[in-house]
Order: structure tokens, then C-alpha cells, then sequence
């Protein structure tokens, strides 16, 4: 039997100390008596530093997006209307898209150790305090920003990303000749058929059919099939309202005094709808000066 | 009490109007349930200048720290919004300033404002960058800013050719006027006139007239031709 050793030897403080000494990864093994050849395993699991980072963690997933998240963040801007420029050099006439920044700030961040991502949280407008929970006038306090009526993040690729926050987003964060994607909510059109939502045929006009010319068909199969309507079955609803990103806009014009960006082409949403606005992901990244860089 | 008759002692209940007032108010109070009110205490006001130390013994009600906090609302930075209301007309005008300095272009198309300027029926010729020309009857005129367009309708071999002519195009180097129509259109948009009962067919032969007109007065007069010549190109 192992000599136990007295209880005022146990609390004394030189004693303790002695015994964190030698506490290795959990498990305290004694300085005297037989001592185990094979020390037990920490874990049940397979861990140490150089084993491949599993597939379905976090950092394999902020590993697998690394090239697919943008290194700065975008802007909110504010759909104006539609008009054309001219080409100067073939003289074509190019449709064009115009959205107006409007007193866009970066609010606060979401970073990798708190949240689980890297985000900018951006703003845009004035709201007036009376108008906003007491939360959210806490939020914009706490941070030193003006009461903002749109609120989004950005997500980033990593803190080099992150501008400090207060900072002004103008125009000019975007260049001329750039890409963007501009997401937006498209225009609502209401409960709509299945021919104007999803395009189906139709019936037919004659040859019998009554009163069933613009519904669809059959809605699943029969006995065989399970006698039930499959889950995501194309039927009449709601349509339109819902986001849509527009890829690989062109940026063809930017006045950072009025806020103005001209993209290219067509976006998303009625005249005056909120329209983000961010470094395309399928061209490459422009080259970027970070305001908090000195500039050289 | 026996000297009373027994009627008599029946009126006695008359005694009581007898008394005084005041003695059978005081008798009525003395018999109905009253209860005195009291007004509420008070509250012992707390001293001022209470030590730090002490805060913690009130309850947290009373603590001046108590009560809704004031949060400072920051005010918002000027909004790009009141500096340019209507980017879209901010955008259409620095592309006019840029492909039309002068202003005379928008001036030969604005039908509505200008009584010199192009109408409906008029025979115009453009000239483009590339060295093209393309001569016919206007059709109609659409008046939409910097996407200001007309068409024109001539007839090649034989064959009916329309075109729409974006009036501030670059590539729009001249247009002229070569023949004004003789009666105001009294339609706004000609298209009638793609009937065979209205047609103009080939207006080459007025075209080439002008054109051979045109030269020999600026062959004659030299500059004085050119001069007329330039006005009617814009």
C-alpha cells in the first residue's frame, strides 16, 4: 500500500505548489509511487496541433469561403432611376443604373473570435431617435454614430478588412472601370399565377378545358408516387420581393461630392429601393488603398 | 313618571325634537361608524450629500443613479441627399453638357419650345462619324433628355428603310434640314405614312437636289456659302 500522506501535509501551500508543478495537460500524476509506463490519453478524441483541421468546423469553413469573400466591404446606396451614357470612345449608348450613397458609416464589427466571421457592420440614412428602440439608440451611442435608418454587414475575408468604425464610406470607395454586385429586392408583384411565376404552359383555350386555362396541371403523382404533393412543388404565391444579386456590374461613373455611382446595366427594385453594393467576387479584387494606410 | 298617561307617554318621543341641534348631531356621530383619516405620512426626505458608502443601504429605487439614462445621440454628418436631389438629372446633365455644349442640338430637336426647330414631315439628312450618310422623312421625334431620338423613313432599292437616330450620339456628326415639311402634321407621330396610300417613297432626288444646290453656293461665294451651309448643319 502507497504511504498516504498526512491531511496537513495535503493543504500546505508548499505542497500545493509543488503538485501544479508537474499537473501535464489535465491529468496530475504523482512525484513518488509507481508511475504508469503508458500515461492515459487527455481525450477519448484525436487532437494535437498537427492534425489536418476537420471539414466541418468553422475554420474550414472560413478556410473553404477565403477566396470567395471579398477583402474590403461594399456600401449601401439608394437605387435613383435609370438613363444612358455614351461611350466616348465607340460612341455607344450604355444603359446605366444610378444609386446615390447617403452618409454611409461603418457602425461596428463582427469579428472571428466573437461572432465566428468577419463582418463590417455599415449604415445608412438618419432615423430620427424618437423613432428607434432604445437597443438599437444604444447600439448607435455606444459606437459614437448618428441614429441610422439601414443597417447591413459586409462580410469580409479577414481583419485587414475591418475599417474602424465611424468611418465614411463615399463614392470613391469604389473606382471607375471596377465590378461590383449589387444585391437588392426585386419588385413585389403580388400573388401570382403558376404560368407568370414559374412560366408554366397553361391549359389549353378549347378542347374542352372549363375554367382551368391558366392553372397547372397536376400537382403530383398518384398511388405510386406516395398519393402526396412533394415539398418545393412549383404553385401559384407570392412573387417578386425577394433578393437578387446582379453579378459583374460595371463601374462607369463615380461623383464622390453627390454620392452618385453609375453602374452599368440593369438592378434589381423600384426606384428608390436599398441596394448593396460590393467588390464582384467573379473578377479580381481591385486594387485597394486602405484609408487607415498611409498612402504613399 | 306615574302622573303620565299613557298617551302622554307616547308624545314623548316629541323630546327629542325639543333638544338642541347640536347635541342630537353630536349623538347621531357618536352612533354611526366613523373612522378619522389620517393623511399619509410624509416620507422622510433623504439627506443630500450622502456618502458613497451609504448608496448601497437605500433601495435601488431611491439611488439617484435610478431612472431612465440619458444616451447621447450623435448628430448624422451631412447627407450627400440634400447636396444632389436628382442624381439621375445630375448624371443626364454632364453627359448634355459634355455631347452638347452649345445647347444647339437639344434646341433643333425641342419641338414643343423652339418654333425653328425640326417638326414631324421635315426631310433630314444626318451624317455620321464613319462618313455615312442617311437622308429621309422624319416620322416622329421622341423627346426623352439624353435618350432624344427620331426616325427616319427613306426608300433604298426599292425598299422601305427605317432608322432611329439618336439626336446626342457621338457618332451623330451633322444634321440637316433639306426640306421643311409644307402644311403642319397635325399627328404628332407619322406612321400613316408607312401605308402605300401615304408613302413618300425615295426622297434621293430632293436630297441630291439640296445637295447639289449647296454646292454651287458655296462655290460661288465661297466663305459667304459655307456660312449658310454651316447654319443649317448642327
Amino acid at each position: 500500500m502507497a504511504p498516504r500522506l498526512p491531511g496537513w501535509l495535503l493543504q500546505s501551500p508548499l505542497f500545493l505548489r509543488a503538485s501544479h508543478s508537474i499537473i501535464r495537460s489535465n491529468v496530475t500524476t504523482r512525484p513518488f509511487g509507481i508511475r504508469s509506463l503508458n500515461p492515459p490519453n487527455t481525450s477519448r478524441f484525436n487532437v494535437g496541433s498537427d492534425l489536418p483541421v476537420l471539414k466541418s468546423t468553422p475554420t474550414a469553413a472560413l478556410e473553404r469561403k477565403a477566396n470567395t469573400l471579398p477583402p474590403r466591404t461594399g456600401a449601401i446606396a439608394i437605387k435613383k432611376g435609370m438613363t444612358a451614357l455614351y461611350d466616348t470612345e465607340t460612341g455607344k449608348r450604355i444603359a446605366c443604373t444610378v444609386l446615390q450613397l447617403d452618409r454611409v458609416e461603418v457602425i461596428s464589427h463582427k469579428t472571428r473570435q466573437q461572432h465566428g466571421y468577419f463582418a463590417v457592420q455599415v449604415g445608412s440614412g438618419w432615423k430620427h431617435p424618437n423613432n428607434l428602440t432604445k437597443s438599437l439608440l444604444g447600439h448607435f451611442s455606444v459606437n459614437g454614430i448618428s441614429p441610422k435608418r439601414h443597417i447591413f454587414e459586409f462580410r469580409v475575408r479577414d481583419e485587414n478588412g475591418l475599417l474602424p468604425v465611424g468611418q465614411a464610406i463615399n463614392a470613391d470607395w469604389f473606382q471607375e472601370g471596377q465590378y461590383v454586385d449589387a444585391r437588392s429586392n426585386t419588385k413585389g408583384k403580388g400573388f401570382a399565377g403558376v404560368m407568370k411565376r414559374h412560366g408554366f404552359g397553361g391549359q389549353d383555350r378549347s378542347h374542352g378545358v372549363s375554367l382551368t386555362h391558366r392553372s397547372l396541371g397536376s400537382a403530383g403523382p398518384s398511388q405510386g408516387g406516395g398519393s402526396r404533393v412533394y415539398p418545393g412543388k412549383k404553385m401559384a404565391g407570392n412573387m417578386g420581393n425577394e433578393q437578387n444579386t446582379v453579378q459583374n456590374l460595371k463601374i462607369l461613373k463615380v461623383d464622390s461630392q453627390n454620392g452618385i455611382v453609375v453602374v452599368n446595366g440593369a438592378v434589381s427594385g423600384p426606384k428608390g429601393c436599398i441596394v448593396r453594393i460590393q467588390d464582384a467576387i467573379k473578377k479580381p479584387w481591385p486594387e485597394i488603398v486602405f484609408p487607415s494606410e498611409p498612402v504613399p | 313618571m306615574a302622573t303620565f298617561s299613557p298617551i302622554l307617554r307616547q308624545l314623548g318621543c316629541l323630546r327629542s325634537i325639543a333638544k338642541p341641534q347640536s347635541l342630537v348631531s353630536s349623538q347621531i356621530a357618536r352612533r354611526s361608524l366613523t373612522t378619522v383619516y389620517t393623511p399619509k405620512q410624509e416620507p422622510v426626505p433623504l439627506p443630500s450629500k450622502l456618502p458613497k458608502s451609504f448608496l448601497s443601504q437605500i433601495p435601488p429605487r431611491q439611488q439617484p443613479t435610478n431612472g431612465r439614462k440619458k444616451l447621447k445621440v450623435y448628430p448624422a454628418p451631412p447627407s450627400s441627399r440634400t447636396v444632389c436631389k436628382d442624381p439621375v438629372a445630375a448624371v443626364t446633365e454632364s453627359q448634355l453638357t459634355a455631347l452638347d455644349p452649345t445647347g444647339e442640338r437639344k434646341a433643333l430637336f425641342d419641338y414643343r419650345r423652339n418654333p425653328r426647330s425640326v417638326k414631324v414631315g421635315d426631310i433630314l439628312r444626318v451624317t455620321f462619324k464613319n462618313g455615312d450618310p442617311f437622308s429621309g422623312v422624319c416620322l416622329s421625334i421622341r423627346l426623352r433628355g439624353i435618350d432624344t431620338t427620331f426616325l427616319l423613313r427613306n426608300e433604298l432599292t426599292r425598299v422601305g428603310v427605317e432608322m432611329w437616330v439618336k439626336v446626342f450620339s457621338p457618332n451623330v456628326e451633322s444634321v440637316e434640314i433639306v426640306q421643311r415639311t409644307e402644311k403642319r402634321k397635325r399627328r404628332a407621330r407619322l406612321y400613316y405614312m408607312r401605308q402605300p396610300r401615304h408613302d413618300m417613297r425615295s426622297v434621293e432626288n430632293i436630297v441630291s437636289n439640296y445637295l447639289r444646290q449647296k454646292s454651287a453656293l458655296s462655290g460661288q461665294r465661297g466663305q459667304g456659302g459655307r456660312g449658310r451651309g454651316q447654319k443649317r448643319r448642327r
